[in-house]
């Protein structure tokens, strides 16, 4: 379709046989005013908000700068929106769902990036889980840049906007919403800049590069020297630790600037044994992989004391590649959620833990991005 | 003694076609989930039968991110995971890094982050009383009324932080052994006519939403989270300290000018979403009282440790395995930092954050179950969660 044709996207049979009458076309053309005043002082807003960008979209639509002044109001359904605003950043998870709230909303219907990471995907743009801009997705008439820009930028963006919508309905700019290849702002959707959401064979001789750059170092080379001891964990606590570990474990090398390695198979034990002695607050688990010969994994577990004088105790286990390790969720409920979550990055598997899926990926993501051989800008798959 | 289980382990399809129930999908996209958070709830009616929780909607992959970059380079790549306060992020990720390779912070400096974290905390807290109000939605004249109040306040807070930084939010304005950007001349004067707005207003929130019978009988008994069950989880923050559990790491495990400045611990004992919301109203009046003691004592001297890291080779020389864990507004942000072996020099060879609201989102399929739909909006509320440190 032509653009003229396609410049009044409000369409209705009585409105063609008006402009046709004789005479009548003075009136239709008052009308096509009227309705252009009003749908551009009339903007329904679906926020789709993400992440930071979403804050600043309610701070505009608070207090200070009150958005609705302008006839916006947000609107949480895309059923009843015209505008939907892209806040935040989208990830490939995400993006299906974007399109479909997006097809969701009725036409005429318009689309505003707010904030870097929806323009372009900002600095996590070559990373495997975001997508480089949301116009790689769905059309995008306005881009309000900033990071995340201001709510007077917001409101630039709609004003902008609006003067957009008056352009459109008179036929001097081209809209979005006619067809996919007049579109100038989805032309990116044929070509796009970013190569590996198109070319996922690209990644073999890249990612052996990356994985040149990192390195791949072994944890025993690691020599370092000594750290001053924090005075506020060094209690009588440590010492016990150390005491226990040495008694029960087996463990006799205490490096000054890392938790204490403990032999895998004692790990659940340990667990048990540190809760039981008052370190009851399940905090954190790291695993962490080590490429070279042989290649290996660690996992390092934190757990502190509540209470005045709290203390940390932390150990790591070290397992071969291919080799689990023993889950705490029997000891602490909170593992289940880091461990699938290490599980997930990492690549390590944990026996006996009850629910290993996917918790940060889609579930029928291939890979582990957090190994250290995974190229920081490893090709993903493109969201569907 | 084994740990509680969750009850999401049994597959719902075993329940598919099964009498009356109903599954609901809950997000990712719903105004109530603070953000992207997928919720599959199992439903009998309006009453839930089990709850699946679905993160990662928003997973950016920071931790790949900083295997390229520089210490100081994630400065402001951190603001980003915990939106609400980035003042926090920023300071715990600089804490771990000084512990690392042994950089001594200014007391000034130290004072002044501190400073920042609890002007921080105020906001956050404002943040979520407005959204919390926005999800009980009706009870409170539609909930806008408590949410356009506190985001005029919020914005008193975030003016304090333009002036000093130049920015909103992600300020970077911490840095390596210190601050980048000094208190600029009658600093005290504004923070001080500040927070009298701010606390005079408080008063009126509190007869708004605590003494409200309507917020009283959506909060009351709702969402209960015994102690056990949040030790073993990880609650930290104002969610343990509502379960009874009387911890908070500005007074037991003090950094910055915590140990000059003594912290007064919110508690209550109930651990339900009123429990919460109170602790949060009342640490917001403690943040008040620690920011007006922080700015009348501020030291003089310098903002950054005189010896500053200026070039990536210094960098080279870090190695060994750092956790440090802070109080920010949601509770314990834990940073873990594996350095050294990584050739490409100034980059951590692991970096592992450890984000408060993860472990908050963690309970859902253990409190859940039993609650109605509508109490489902009000326990996600009462987590303060935010979806940019859950997924990170």
């Amino acid at each position: 379709m032509a653009v003229d044709e396609t410049a009044r996207n409000y369409t209705h049979p009585l409105y063609d046989t008006l402009l046709a009458a004789p005479g009548l076309n003075v009136l239709a053309g008052s009308v096509d005013q009227l309705l252009t005043w009003g749908l551009k002082n009339s903007l329904w807003i679906f926020p789709m908000a993400t992440s930071c960008c979403g804050i600043e979209f309610m701070a505009a639509s608070a207090s200070r700068v009150d958005l609705d002044r302008m006839g916006t109001i947000p609107r949480a359904t895309p059923r009843q929106a015209d505008v939907m605003v892209v806040a935040g950043t989208i990830t490939v998870k995400m993006a299906p769902r974007v399109k479909k709230l997006w097809d969701q909303m009725p036409e005429p219907k318009w689309c505003v990036a707010m904030g870097s990471c929806a323009i372009s995907g900002d600095f996590y743009r070559d990373l495997y889980p975001t997508v480089p801009g949301i116009d790689t997705v769905i059309p995008v008439d306005v881009y309000i840049p900033g990071c995340p820009p201001n709510p007077e930028a917001v409101m630039a963006g709609m004003l902008r906007l609006q003067e957009k919508i008056a352009l459109v309905r008179q036929g001097l700019f081209p809209p979005h919403g006619s067809s996919k290849e007049d579109r100038p702002e989805t032309a990116k959707m044929a070509n796009p800049a970013v190569r590996r959401l198109l070319d996922p064979a690209r990644d073999a001789a890249i990612t052996a590069h990356q994985v040149t750059l990192a390195g791949t170092p072994s944890p025993d080379t690691v020599d370092s020297p000594p750290l001053p001891v924090d005075a506020s964990t060094a209690g009588s606590a440590d010492r016990d630790l150390e005491a226990l570990l040495r008694d029960r474990f087996g463990v006799t090398e205490f490096p000054k600037d890392a938790p204490p390695l403990v032999d895998a198979a004692f790990h659940v034990e340990l667990a048990r044994t540190l809760r039981d002695r008052g370190f009851r607050q399940y905090v954190t688990c790291v695993a962490s992989h080590w490429p070279g010969d042989p290649e290996t994994f660690e996992v390092a577990t934190v757990l502190r004391s509540t209470g005045s004088g709290s203390q940390l105790a932390a150990w790591r286990v070290r397992v071969a590649a291919g080799e689990p390790v023993d889950s705490l969720c029997g000891v602490f409920a909170g593992a289940d959620w880091q461990e699938r979550e290490q599980f997930d990055l990492v690549g390590l598997r944990f026996a006996g833990h009850p629910d290993l899926r996917r918790v940060m990926m889609p579930e029928d993501y291939v890979g582990h991005p957090l190994r250290r051989d995974f190229a920081s800008d490893a090709p993903c798959a493109p969201w569907r | 003694m084994s740990a509680p289980q969750p009850q999401h382990r049994i597959e719902l399809a075993v329940h598919e076609g099964e009498g009356d129930l109903m599954l609901v999908n809950f997000g990712p996209q719903h105004p109530s989930t603070h953000g992207v958070f997928r919720i599959k709830l199992l439903l009998d009616g309006e009453i839930v039968v089990k709850a699946v929780p679905y993160p990662g909607f928003l997973h950016r992959g920071v931790e790949k991110l900083a295997e390229r970059l520089t210490f100081t380079q994630l400065g402001p790549i951190v603001d980003k995971n915990d939106y609400i306060a980035p003042m926090t992020n920023e300071q715990a990720i600089f804490m771990a890094f000084e512990k690392l390779l042994g950089i001594e912070v200014p007391r000034r400096a130290r004072w002044m982050r501190t400073l920042f974290a609890e002007l921080q905390r105020v906001a956050s807290h404002l943040l979520w009383l407005g959204t919390f109000a926005l999800d009980l939605g009706g009870a409170l004249g539609g909930g806008a009324t408590v949410f356009l109040y506190c985001f005029r306040e919020r914005e008193l807070v975030l003016d304090l932080f333009e002036e000093v930084t130049g920015a909103r939010f992600h300020y970077n304005t911490h840095t390596m052994g210190g601050n980048r950007h000094d208190l600029p001349a009658g600093y005290a004067q504004k923070v001080h006519a500040t927070l009298d707005v701010i606390a005079a207003r408080l008063v009126e929130y509190e007869h708004l939403t605590s003494t409200n019978r309507i917020f009283d009988v959506r909060t009351r008994g709702v969402g209960t989270i015994s102690s056990e069950l949040a030790l073993g989880l990880g609650l930290t923050g104002p969610v343990l300290r509502a379960s009874g559990v009387d911890h908070d790491l500005r007074r037991d495990a003090p950094y910055g000018a915590y140990d000059e400045v003594p912290v007064n611990v919110m508690t209550e004992t109930s651990g339900d979403c009123l429990a919460r919301a109170l602790v949060r109203i009342r640490e917001m009046t403690e943040s008040i009282r620690l920011a007006r003691a922080l700015i009348d004592g501020m030291p003089e001297g310098p903002i950054c440790g005189a010896k500053a890291i200026k070039t990536p080779t210094q960098f080279k020389a870090a190695s060994g395995q750092v956790y440090v864990g802070i109080e920010t507004p949601r509770g314990e942000l834990g940073t873990y930092v594996i350095a050294g072996g990584n050739e490409r020099g100034a980059a951590p060879y692991r970096l592992k954050i450890r984000p408060p609201s993860y472990h908050a989102m963690s309970v859902l399929p253990y409190v859940l179950p039993g609650h109605m739909v509508s109490d489902v909006v009000a326990i996600l509320g009462s987590l303060d969660p935010i979806m940019g440190e859950v997924d990170r």
